[in-house]
């Protein structure tokens, strides 16, 4: 069995659980790849509730995208998973 | 237990209650939500409670766009439409404002607002005319009698039908920096709502009535920016769990515990079986209940309360008989009939008041989607039956 490579990705929180299926929905509908995950202790603490992640090659058009949303995650970090 | 004695009326005329039977697409979506929407949404990140977290994310959609609420997070779910009322009330009204409020109110406001005035807030009372309407002129002269935070009016009676003049009074209120705070328990469903073009500041109403969806789900509306004091505390969920203090951001602001995600995303259902069928249930029941009222003056002895024929209402008509009390009327009419009415005060007694009908009551006919012309034929042929034996 050959062991996957460490994926690395952007984990974005959001101030409601709300929030953050917009968001979901605004990236769904424009194509980019982002799954919900519980919010990460990177995050700051708040440890409640649901993240964004997405794979950190699409990070960036992500959060051009969700800026121009009015959108914009509240805090950013990276996690890694295979 | 689910009871297995038949008690479904033969005619169901009491929509102004509450709305039976109910569209199948709710029933399917609160089924599907109570057999596999489980978790706990906005909590877990596992699968079924994100599914859980999804719907009511639609639900949400499917209201606001319904009622034309351009922000969804500005439509807030709460367990009614009196709930809503107070949340609106005591989250704004501070001792030392002055509040200006129509007669006709149902207690969902006309309580919140006594409980006010008896912490300091200086509440004027604006008396509707005899058919139940708040005349603007009246509104504008108590508003400008002295600075006003708030002008408050329910959209349209639960007692006479009558619909008021909201977008007016939303005009004189801002004009006069006041804010309006509308109970639209009567409205939303059985009016065409967008909240965007009325332009209030705050709207509350109900799932269950004009909106068709389950009990224990209603729908407040606040403005952007419009800072409203939260009246219960609790888990949300989702960011700042670590704070004591309830988030600054809507919706959670105003939601917490556990959510009613049955009755919500029946709600949501519903809003959507009423953006596809509402104008064509508005004209059913306004046909219906013009029938109604036609036929109660045609049998004669009634005092049909509210707009005369050919005026505007939504579907309820309140009547009393000049020699049989309501209770009776109420009671012939289901024990003789299985017709289902209301009689009483129907927790609106400012409005009873209003009308000159606290000492006696009335009984109340509500129309709604299910009901046809026969069923309103079927009640007419009743009462001249009951009010001339």
């Amino acid at each position: 069995m050959t062991a996957r490579t460490p994926q690395t990705y952007a984990v974005f929180g959001f101030a409601t659980t709300h929030a953050a299926l917009d968001a979901e929905q605004l990236l769904k509908d424009l194509g980019i790849s982002v799954a919900p995950v519980p919010v990460p202790k990177a995050l700051g603490g708040e440890l409640c509730g649901i993240a964004l992640r997405v794979h950190l090659s699409h990070a960036e058009r992500a959060l051009t995208l969700l800026e121009r949303a009015d959108m914009s995650p509240a805090k950013r970090s990276e996690m890694q998973d295979v | 237990m689910v009871p297995t004695t038949n008690v479904r009326p033969t005619v169901y005329l009491d929509h102004g209650a509450t709305s039976w039977p109910k569209p199948q697409p709710v029933i399917d979506a609160v089924a599907y939500a109570l057999s596999h929407l489980g978790g706990n949404p906005g909590r877990g990140a596992y699968a079924m409670a994100l599914s859980a977290s999804r719907a009511i994310h639609e639900a949400r959609r499917n209201c606001a766009a319904l009622l034309g609420v351009p922000n969804t997070r500005d439509l807030l779910f709460q367990p009614g439409c009196t709930m809503a009322c107070n949340l609106m009330l005591k989250g704004l009204l501070m001792p030392g404002d002055r509040v200006v409020a129509g007669s006709m109110e149902h207690n969902a406001v006309a309580r919140p607002l006594a409980h006010l005035a008896r912490l300091g807030v200086d509440l004027e009372i604006v008396k509707a005319d005899s058919t139940g309407f708040i005349d603007p002129d009246d509104i504008e002269r108590a508003v400008r009698f002295a600075p006003t935070r708030a002008v408050v009016c329910l959209h349209a009676s639960n007692l006479t039908g009558t619909i008021q003049p909201v977008g007016d009074l939303t005009d004189i209120a801002h004009e006069h920096g006041a804010l309006m705070l509308v109970d639209g328990a009567q409205g939303a469903g059985h009016l065409e709502v967008d909240l965007a073009a009325l332009g209030v500041d705050a709207y509350a109403t109900s799932g269950h009535k004009g909106l068709l969806g389950p009990q224990g789900v209603g729908l407040l509306y606040l403005a952007p920016e419009l800072a409203v004091e939260p009246q219960v505390e609790g888990g949300t969920g989702g960011g700042g769990s670590e704070s004591a203090e309830m988030p600054a951001e809507r919706p959670d602001r105003y939601e917490p515990g556990t959510a009613n995600t049955p009755g919500i995303v029946g709600l949501g259902g519903a809003a959507e079986f009423v953006a596809v069928h509402g104008a064509d249930q508005r004209e059913k029941e306004a046909a219906l209940v013009r029938r109604l009222h036609e036929g109660f003056l045609e049998i004669g002895g009634f005092r049909v309360l509210g707009p005369p024929p050919g005026v505007p209402r939504v579907p309820v008509l309140s009547v009393v008989h000049e020699s049989v009390e309501a209770d009776r009327i109420a009671f012939s009419l289901d024990r003789t009939y299985g017709i289902a009415t209301r009689a009483g005060l129907h927790c609106a007694p400012w409005a009873h008041d209003t009308v000159g009908t606290l000492g006696c009551g009335a009984v109340r006919f509500g129309v709604g989607w299910g009901n046809t012309e026969a069923h309103v034929d079927l009640a007419l042929q009743a009462l001249a039956e009951i009010v001339s034996s």
